[in-house]
């Protein structure tokens, strides 16, 4: 079906990668040459790097990796503290980079800033790893990037080998490399990667490939970062819209319109939607987006929708198009995965409050089942002592749950809510968990069955 | 062919564009951009229970306050505007404020620096000093007076690298002050809005934004602002390589010479510390070109203080500062 909003085409979104690695592994540096030479650095940010405390030139040129060090703190500690994010566009698309650090609170800002990328992109230093063996073993780290990557559905994975330079460009260890990462995301049941030998440093594989990465048939990183086909919403999905705030017409009688984004599938006039949790039913009359009256809205548009009939909505209601027999029955208990990110450990039972799509609940963590381990990449199971013989027992404590931990638990909401695996729809998989009494973010939640 | 050729490349592409008189760079995205903002501005409009918007009436803010009227549109703004107002304006803005709220009905609420100064909350070091940095002050008086609990800015990440940093919604204690070691994940766009009794938040709906993006969009969107963006002829100082208007605020010193000069602004804010750049550009269409081709940012080519020191934003927003 045609829509007048047609620029409204998924290709054109800006792309939004991650990168995953520490300074060691050259990721600011890889980040800097990435904005050198798409001329995203203007001549005062070159020459406050000049100015920066610390800042050394490596044969009087501009250490790239000082591009990304943000604030005075983490110049001063040579470390980065938080997820910064950076931009820079060629002819044929426009980027955004979340840089989270490599150290410090790693799983807490790797989340961040994945759960708003399109693309992981895990660097891998080969001058860290032992080729004297039969078998390269990938570093923990290397690991725990990419375990996290496919926890958080990733549309794609890019595994920058890194540092080719320091080991002559040897396509042999290249090769080694690949087949590593291929056994490790074949036991994470992630389907697809793209590997690409480069050196950050001297430029090869990043914009172009050079006559020393010749050897390579694949393309270099940024030509490869253009051509990324995305998808969103999913296919047998219904439209999904969390209400955000309700406008009243200026002109037509205060006649309201619901506002909200579009998800899982597109909506058109003429479609019947329910309204969750009333169960209202109504059709859609008219839709609004920036760019004017449409006749259809898609996944990640964000529309005023009219209705034919007067219907209570509020904030914090879903709009779901289709009727109720095709969409699954709402729930009030889930599995899910959370990754905990608050100072403040995990207390099993007690009330904190979720949001999910625009609507705030009170919610509980009833039980926990496995933990990941992330060095390992595998789930292991706790919390079950072996005590049910044992009457005099002590009943089995749970386990602690800190900052950067992930875990996969019982959670019961105070109210069913309309839940999709995350999986399958990040829009109904996912859910924020909020200390009531401090209002600090506690933990990302993904719902997992 | 060796990277640096490749890049090269890629140079001679854009300029073989800019020569065509095309747009090099393709606009497509601008709708994700529009629809990503839109769709914050309707979080604060639902979540808060007295939201404002700030308007510097610089083109960022501008930009801002086009798109709130698009997210409650088909309806009327519901959020009252604010402006924080040095008493050093350059007139035109002024002006321009005043027309747009005669257009658009807005309900504006302006702060005066001099009434904090008038109270003694602000004392200058000497009556021309830079006003800049006591924004800081009224601004968080205005948001206590009227009992803001969110305010919409139009900065930007690409701006500065303190702000490369900072949350869309960006939580503030009861001081005002922003904790970058204790931000809040950001999460889908799950934000987590939840403040205490005195606590605000700041919210940025055109983060992900930069220059050239606001440019084009001003384009489309045939966005109104203050003349003194465009080409206009003004008595100007050279100083340290910028350009530093001459104005009563900004006299200049001994042994300087007075030029007058076809420029435009690349910011708008207190007179004392903002300069315009040399230029003939006369419409939105001519400043992308200009844009495209700068090799500067905006803040390092016309802010005096930003200069000072590497860290001079962190440390500013660390007490309230925008």
């Amino acid at each position: 079906m045609n829509t007048p909003s047609s620029s409204h085409d998924i290709h054109n979104r800006p792309l939004r990668f991650i990168t995953c690695g520490s300074v060691d592994d050259g990721k600011s540096t890889l980040i800097g040459r990435l904005l050198y030479d798409s001329k995203a650095l203007m001549v005062d940010q070159l020459d406050a790097l000049g100015r920066a405390r610390g800042a050394q030139s490596r044969n009087g040129q501009v250490d790239l990796s000082l591009v990304t060090d943000g604030l005075e703190a983490e110049r001063e500690q040579g470390i980065t503290i938080d997820v910064a994010y950076r931009y820079f566009a060629t002819p044929k698309r426009k980027f955004i980079i979340a840089d989270a650090p490599g150290h410090e609170q790693y799983t807490r800002n790797m989340v961040t800033g994945a759960s708003k990328s399109d693309v992981a992109v895990v660097l891998i230093d080969v001058t860290k790893l032992d080729f004297t063996q039969e078998r390269v073993a990938l570093l923990p780290q290397t690991k725990r990037h990419t375990a996290l990557a496919g926890l958080l559905r990733l549309q794609h994975i890019v595994v920058a080998v890194n540092k080719m330079d320091a080991i002559g460009f040897d396509a042999t260890k290249f090769e080694r490399v690949v087949r590593a990462f291929g056994e490790l995301t074949a036991s994470l049941e992630i389907v697809s990667f793209t590997a690409i030998p480069l050196s950050a440093l001297e430029g090869d594989g990043v914009v172009a490939h050079t006559e020393r990465t010749a050897w390579f048939q694949g393309p270099a990183l940024l030509p490869h970062l253009e051509s990324l086909a995305l998808v969103e919403g999913h296919a047998g999905s219904h439209a999904h819209i969390a209400v955000q705030w309700v406008t009243r017409d200026n002109n037509d009688d205060h006649v309201r319109w619901v506002t909200g984004d579009v998800a899982e599938a597109a909506i058109a006039v003429g479609d019947e939607i329910r309204v969750f949790p009333s169960g209202a039913s109504a059709v859609v009359a008219a839709i609004r987006t920036g760019r004017g009256t449409v006749q259809q809205a898609l996944p990640g548009e964000a529309v005023a929708v009219r209705f034919d009939r007067q219907v209570d909505v509020a904030r914090g209601d879903w709009i779901v198009a289709g009727s109720a027999a095709e969409t699954s029955a709402p729930r009030q208990r889930a599995q899910a995965t959370l990754a905990w990110l608050d100072t403040a450990p995990l207390t099993v039972g007690r009330r904190y409050v979720v949001r999910h799509g625009s609507r705030w609940l009170p919610a509980r963590v009833t039980a926990i089942s496995s933990r990941l381990d992330l060095q390992a990449g595998e789930w292991r199971d706790v919390g079950t002592t072996d005590a049910e013989d044992d009457w005099a027992a002590e009943p089995a404590l749970a386990p602690t749950v800190n900052a950067n931990d992930l875990v996969r638990a019982e959670v019961e909401f105070a109210q069913p809510l309309p839940l999709a695996a995350f999986a399958e729809s990040t829009t109904l998989g996912s859910f924020v968990l909020v200390d009531p009494g401090t209002n600090a973010t506690a933990a990302a939640g993904m719902i997992a069955a | 062919m060796t990277a640096r050729d490749a890049f090269l490349n890629s140079a001679a592409e854009i300029d073989h564009g800019l020569a065509a008189g095309r747009p090099v760079h393709s606009n497509a995205h601008l709708d994700w951009l529009e629809d990503e903002a839109i769709s914050i501005l309707r979080e604060v409009f639902g979540s808060f229970e007295r939201p404002a918007i700030l308007c510097s009436c610089g083109k960022d803010s501008l930009v801002v306050l086009h798109l709130a009227m698009k997210a409650a549109a088909p309806g009327k703004l519901p959020v009252p505007i604010v402006h924080i107002d040095t008493g050093h304006n350059f007139p035109e803005v002024i002006a321009f404020r005043e027309h747009l709220v005669q257009k658009h009905g807005f309900n504006l609420i302006v702060g005066h620096l001099d009434d904090s100064i008038a109270k003694g909350t602000i004392r200058l070091a000497h009556p021309l000093e830079s006003r800049n940095p006591y924004q800081t002050i009224t601004l968080l008086e205005t948001i206590e007076a009227n009992r803001f609990d969110a305010m919409v800015g139009g900065a930007r990440r690409d701006e500065e690298k303190a702000r490369a940093k900072e949350r869309v919604f960006s939580h503030r204690d009861s001081f005002g002050q922003w904790q970058p070691r204790a931000q809040r994940p950001e999460l889908w766009n799950l934000y987590n809005t939840r403040i205490a009794q005195g606590e605000h938040f700041r919210v940025f709906p055109i983060s992900n934004w930069t220059e050239l993006d606001v440019w084009n969009y001003i384009a489309r969107e045939n966005i109104e602002l203050p003349s003194i963006y465009y080409t206009h002829q003004r008595e100007v100082i050279e100083r340290n390589g910028l350009l530093v208007p001459v104005t009563d605020i900004t006299p200049p010193r001994t042994g300087e010479t007075v030029v007058t000069r076809d420029v435009r602004f690349r910011t708008v804010g207190d007179i004392s510390c903002t300069c315009p750049v040399a230029s003939t550009a006369a419409t939105a269409d001519e400043v992308i070109l200009e844009t495209i081709t700068a090799t500067a940012s905006e803040r390092g080519a016309t802010r005096m203080d930003d200069r000072a020191n590497d860290a001079a934003m962190e440390r500013r927003k660390k007490e309230g500062y925008f």
